[in-house]
């Protein structure tokens, strides 16, 4: 079949071209229809039941989005409160109300909000808490111990130091952020004074990231091509070849990506990155085969059958390599992440058209090549034998597993258990704020709000009564244990600030007796709170009592707010929460559960991260299966697997080590992981088992190997490793993570390859013998081990799909193997027996 | 064309341009508005009346309240004293909310909370906060001073004058004008919209249902609606009596802890 398509492409090279070429125009002409998504809130599937939880909550208390716009005033000795800030702080308050999409009425700002407070003997009052800018700074500071004073205002809208001001502005919509985000920046600019302000929130910095993505994608991923292209001149020094991979590189990400939004999936922050994964992978194939070409053309001085040759060589470990790839980032489907299931199926679909490609384009394309081209590259230094640096790192590395094997192994066994160590140590933690570079405004409002306030990062609980229709939320007794839970909160120093029903009511109450703080408490009666409501309710803003609790009193709302976004330092909450509620009984049965931008990214990032190791231990499975195949030797099969291992466990045991958190970027790149690093291993065995037809020894095996395809897998490990380098310095903390992997999987995997493998077969070299006659068959621990590989992978579907639950899958599995067993002791006892 | 054809024709238009003019001449827009205010905030010399109020908010979750409102002028068209005695719910029964309405000068307010047995001075320089959680706001329920505002008649056809409001004072309102409509037969006025100053219709109060009682027009179901956030207040009154004979003293701050229990039963 191989040879049919070579054929074709190497007779019509002209057709190939307009093909290709056809197919990116089709391609490019989806673009109108693409639509973007940045929110990450889509990790989740729309219909989950934490987001649709989340929906019915957010309308049930009328709570929207939110940006914080922060104000501070270092300067002078009062802080913001003096009379011109505060003036200031009115006006940009009153023009940001006006702002389309923004939801004026429930603004938080010190303008914007009632305040109770002691008018006289005996008599209280609720007025407006700045209705007016104050005209002197002495009114100034009443408005700031007025405002510290009050449960909504403290550690929200002031800061303790009055220092700094912040101003929570809703949005009608979330996708609206960024646009609001860019009005309010203009409003602020329009002021002069010593102020500095400060943007920030969950919403505006994902819609941020979402914008900077596109813009970094614009950058870097031509400047990953750029690099990589530089890279592949100074190896092969011919514009004319190396333009082949590339073009081969962009027709691919093109057609994928129009293939995707032609299909209606929208950009997401994840398949934003399908042109950065796919460049590497499509490039590798090519540089195998140029690599191969330009070693072989010296031989044959012809490129048809240089080129036939080569293929020949090229083809299976290419469709092996490819395929693996492919169960990698396919396996991704099984994640219960709709982006990273649009993502690993689209790179999948890359991978394939890439492999399809490489047969056809990169042929075609040599064919239509000027021949004069090729003339020199005889003549070229560096392809000479033993002379180029490359040439003398292969050369140390193969005195290495030939005389000093034992030590390699040595060596790897330690590595491998140092890194298990590391594992260990992985912590699973993410935060949308931390995808900036920490110098980004972003980054930088985020940290100086939170060193001012008690957290912008909000989550919220929602307590309700197991037994409706009681107001149990008015009675003395709750409200004291949510106090309770509250303080418990507070001293755990895990939560800023929490505010609530019971806030208020402590408020009003104590406002009510004299506001002296003897009554800073909750009454004692059950009617004495509704009646501190009832007053509350004649306020300006009676409304935001409905934020805390509904209206029948069944449903409470304590909205908590955090110092840092981290799904680490949110799940540390939850936890405290439910193990508080279960050592202290409420005084009435509740439920609890959790909502709120913050929570929310912690469910995403559990199903992620659970979900990606499901796909890894499946993919691994898979892979397994794959070699097994190909090489026709379970043991073989195993060896192959080892570099990839190796790479894995290090990686990993790295960021252990090294602290960064295991975060969405780098659950993701466990995919990449597996699909890139076994290529190598393929490359390598399947090369030495080729070889081993013509060569007796090891010895001189090797000596071939470490030259040809020694040099192709380093050549190739370099290409992608440095030409993925620039990412690192990229403002968008996941591309860097991206660099940082891209080089990491390159670099180890190649030396695994290149140093593992080889000295195995020193130590043992039977595992390079050709596979028993009879085939897997044939023997009785390989077939074994073959039904051992059939069942896991038939419960790794079983499991991936949720097609079953875990007792099942256990049962079936066990089955498989034992079919599998006795068919082995069947078959191979029917072979020894007619030997 | 000639000349005297064209004027008359220009004349015959401008006596129609100025037809409603012509009848805002024969009663003043202020007058129509003083006589609204005493229509809908000064029948007889004192009353009494069961209230229904029902809120629903954005969501259309509603709460009722039931209170019983007496009322006593001491001034026609000027000085009043209202007494809220709240009945329903069970956790609010017995609280007051008593008013002394003046002109010219804030008005005095008392709170009364049983639960914690607390007489408290609520000052109100601000009249435009909700009463009681409500869709309606203090002003409403007591009636906005004739003069805070400036009057225009807008239209007089059909059964209804159309007054335009705007507020002489910007601080403290919410609204930049509002329209008010009042039934030409009775004074009374039978709806309110609340602009702001790009126009928008931010709140609308209806009234539903009138009757007479004891000779005057009186409300007998008003709806008040935010249009911006969504919501609305039903207010249902019962059992309406006018002069039925309130003593002063029931209106002073020493009662508002033992109620007039023959008025509130």
């Amino acid at each position: 079949m191989m040879h049919k398509w070579l054929e074709f492409a190497v007779s019509h090279p002209r057709q190939v071209m307009v093909a290709l070429a056809l197919a990116v125009v089709l391609a490019l002409s989806q673009a109108p229809r693409m639509s973007v998504d940045t929110d990450p809130e889509n990790m989740l599937p729309a219909n989950s039941s934490v987001r649709v939880f989340d929906r019915q909550m957010r309308s049930d208390f009328a709570l929207n989005n939110m940006l914080v716009l922060g104000v501070v005033n270092e300067a002078h000795p009062q802080g913001v409160f003096n009379a011109e800030t505060l003036a200031r702080l009115h006006r940009i308050t009153a023009r940001i109300k006006e702002i389309e999409g923004v939801d004026a009425y429930e603004l938080l700002s010190l303008s914007t909000r009632d305040n109770v407070v002691q008018d006289g003997a005996g008599a209280v009052r609720f007025e407006w808490l700045m209705q007016e800018p104050p005209a002197t700074d002495e009114e100034a500071l009443v408005i700031l111990a007025e405002a510290r004073d009050h449960p909504m205002f403290r550690g929200s809208i002031v800061s303790d130091d009055g220092r700094m001001v912040s101003v929570y502005i809703p949005l009608l919509k979330k996708s609206l952020s960024y646009r609001i985000a860019q009005d309010v920046r203009r409003i602020v600019a329009q002021e002069t004074g010593p102020e500095q302000y400060h943007i920030t929130g969950l919403p505006v910095a994902e819609d941020q990231f979402g914008v900077e993505m596109f813009r970094q994608m614009a950058v870097s991923a031509p400047l990953a091509g750029a690099v990589i292209f530089v890279l592949m001149w100074l190896f092969f020094r011919s514009l004319a070849l190396i333009a082949a991979p590339m073009i081969m590189a962009v027709a691919t990400v093109i057609i994928t990506m129009g293939l995707m939004i032609g299909f209606g999936f929208p950009v997401h922050i994840m398949s934003s990155m399908i042109p950065i994964f796919l460049m590497p992978i499509t490039i590798l194939d090519s540089v195998h085969i140029l690599s191969e070409f330009s070693d072989k053309y010296r031989l044959f001085k012809d490129r048809r059958k240089a080129i036939m040759h080569v293929m020949g060589e090229l083809f299976v470990p290419m469709l092996f390599t490819s395929l693996t790839s492919v169960a990698g980032f396919f396996s991704l489907s099984f994640s219960p992440i709709p982006p990273v299931q649009v993502f690993g199926v689209f790179v999948a679909i890359g991978i394939a058209l890439a492999w399809l490609l490489t047969m056809v384009f990169i042929p075609a394309y040599i064919m239509l090549m000027n021949e004069k081209t090729f003339a020199d590259f005889g003549a070229r230094p560096s392809e000479e034998p033993s002379s180029g640096w490359m040439d003398r790192v292969l050369g140390v590395f193969r005195a290495l597993v030939l005389k000093r094997y034992r030590l390699v192994l040595v060596l790897t066994a330690l590595l491998m258990a140092l890194s298990v160590y590391g594992l260990t140590r992985i912590q699973v933690n993410d935060n949308p704020v931390r995808w900036f570079h920490a110098g980004h405004p972003i980054r930088v409002a985020d940290k100086v709000l939170n060193q001012h306030f008690a957290g912008t990062y909000e989550a919220y609980l929602v307590l309700e009564a197991e037994n409706k229709g009681g107001e149990l939320f008015k009675e003395p007794q709750m409200l004291r244990y949510i106090q309770g839970l509250q303080s418990a909160l507070l001293d755990s120093a895990l939560v800023g600030k929490t505010m609530t029903l019971t806030d208020l009511v402590v408020k009003v109450y104590d406002e009510l007796m004299g506001g002296d703080k003897t009554h800073a408490r909750i009454p004692d009666t059950r009617e004495a709170v509704a009646q501190s409501l009832l007053s509350f309710e004649n306020s300006h803003k009676p409304d935001d009592l409905w934020h805390v609790v509904t209206t029948d009193y069944d449903r409470l709302n304590i909205w908590l707010q955090l110092k840092s976004g981290d799904n680490k330092d949110m799940a540390r909450v939850t936890a405290f929460t439910a193990r508080y509620l279960l050592d202290n009984p409420p005084p009435a049965p509740l439920q609890a559960r959790w909502a709120g931008k913050t929570y929310l990214n912690v469910v995403w990032q559990d199903n992620m991260v659970m979900g990606m190791i499901k796909n890894f231990i499946g993919s691994f499975v898979i892979v397994f299966f794959m070699m097994l195949y190909l090489f026709r030797s379970p043991v073989t099969a195993l060896v192959s697997m080892v570099p990839l291992t190796v790479t894995i466990l290090f990686i990993y045991a790295l960021l252990g080590f090294v602290g960064k958190d295991y975060d969405m970027p780098v659950a993701v790149l466990s995919a990449l992981t597996l699909g890139l690093s076994v290529d190598f291993a393929i490359h390598f065995i399947q090369r030495s088992m080729e070889l081993r037809k013509e060569h007796a020894d090891w010895n001189s095996i090797a000596e071939k190997m470490f030259a040809g395809p020694g040099r192709a897998i380093v050549r190739n490990a370099l290409v992608v490793a440095i030409g993925f380098l620039p990412l690192m310095v990229a403002p968008l903390v996941p591309y860097q993570t991206v660099g940082f992997f891209m080089f990491a999987i390159m670099a180890v995997s190649a030396a695994a390859t290149l140093l593992i493998i080889p000295a195995l077969f020193s130590w043992y070299p039977v595992l390079l013998e050709a596979p028993a006659p009879g085939g897997i068959a044939g023997n009785r621990g390989h077939c074994l081990l073959t039904a051992v590989a059939a069942g896991l992978s038939v419960a790794y579907v079983m499991w991936g799909y949720d097609l079953a639950s875990w007792k099942p899958t256990v049962y079936v599995t066990l089955a498989v193997i034992v079919a599998g067993a006795f068919l082995c002791h069947l078959v191979s006892g029917k072979t020894a027996c007619r030997k | 064309m000639n000349l005297s054809v064209l004027l008359a024709v220009l004349v015959s238009f401008a006596g129609i341009a100025a037809f409603p003019a012509c009848a805002a001449d024969t009663v003043p827009v202020e007058d129509i508005v003083a006589r609204a205010s005493r229509a809908a905030f000064y029948a007889g010399s004192d009353g009494i009346a069961d209230v229904r109020m029902t809120i629903t908010d954005a969501r259309g979750r509603q709460r009722q309240r039931e209170m019983r409102i007496l009322r006593k002028d001491v001034e026609e068209g000027g000085e009043q004293k209202f007494f809220v005695y709240f009945t329903r719910p069970a956790d609010v029964a017995r609280t007051v909310f008593m008013v002394w309405k003046h002109s010219g000068r804030d008005d005095d307010r008392w709170l009364y909370l049983p639960a914690m047995d607390l007489v408290r001075r609520i000052s109100a320089t601000d009249k435009r906060s909700q009463f009681v959680g409500s869709h309606f706001v203090y002003e409403d329920i007591s009636g906005r001073a004739l003069e805070a505002d400036s009057h225009e008649l807008v239209s007089a056809e059909g059964d209804t004058y159309l007054v335009k409001n705007i507020p002489l004072e910007k601080k403290g309102v919410e609204f930049a004008w509002y329209h008010v409509w009042i039934d030409k037969a009775t004074f009374m006025p039978v709806k309110a919209e609340y602009h702001d100053a790009a126009g928008t219709l931010l709140r609308r109060i209806t009234v539903q249902e009138r009757r007479d009682v004891q000779g005057h027009p009186t409300v007998i179901r008003s709806q008040a609606e935010d249009l911006r956030q969504g919501g609305s207040t039903l207010l249902e009154f019962q059992d309406v009596r006018y002069d039925v004979g309130l003593e002063d003293d029931i209106f002073e701050e020493r009662y508002l802890r033992r109620p007039p229990v023959q008025w509130v039963k």
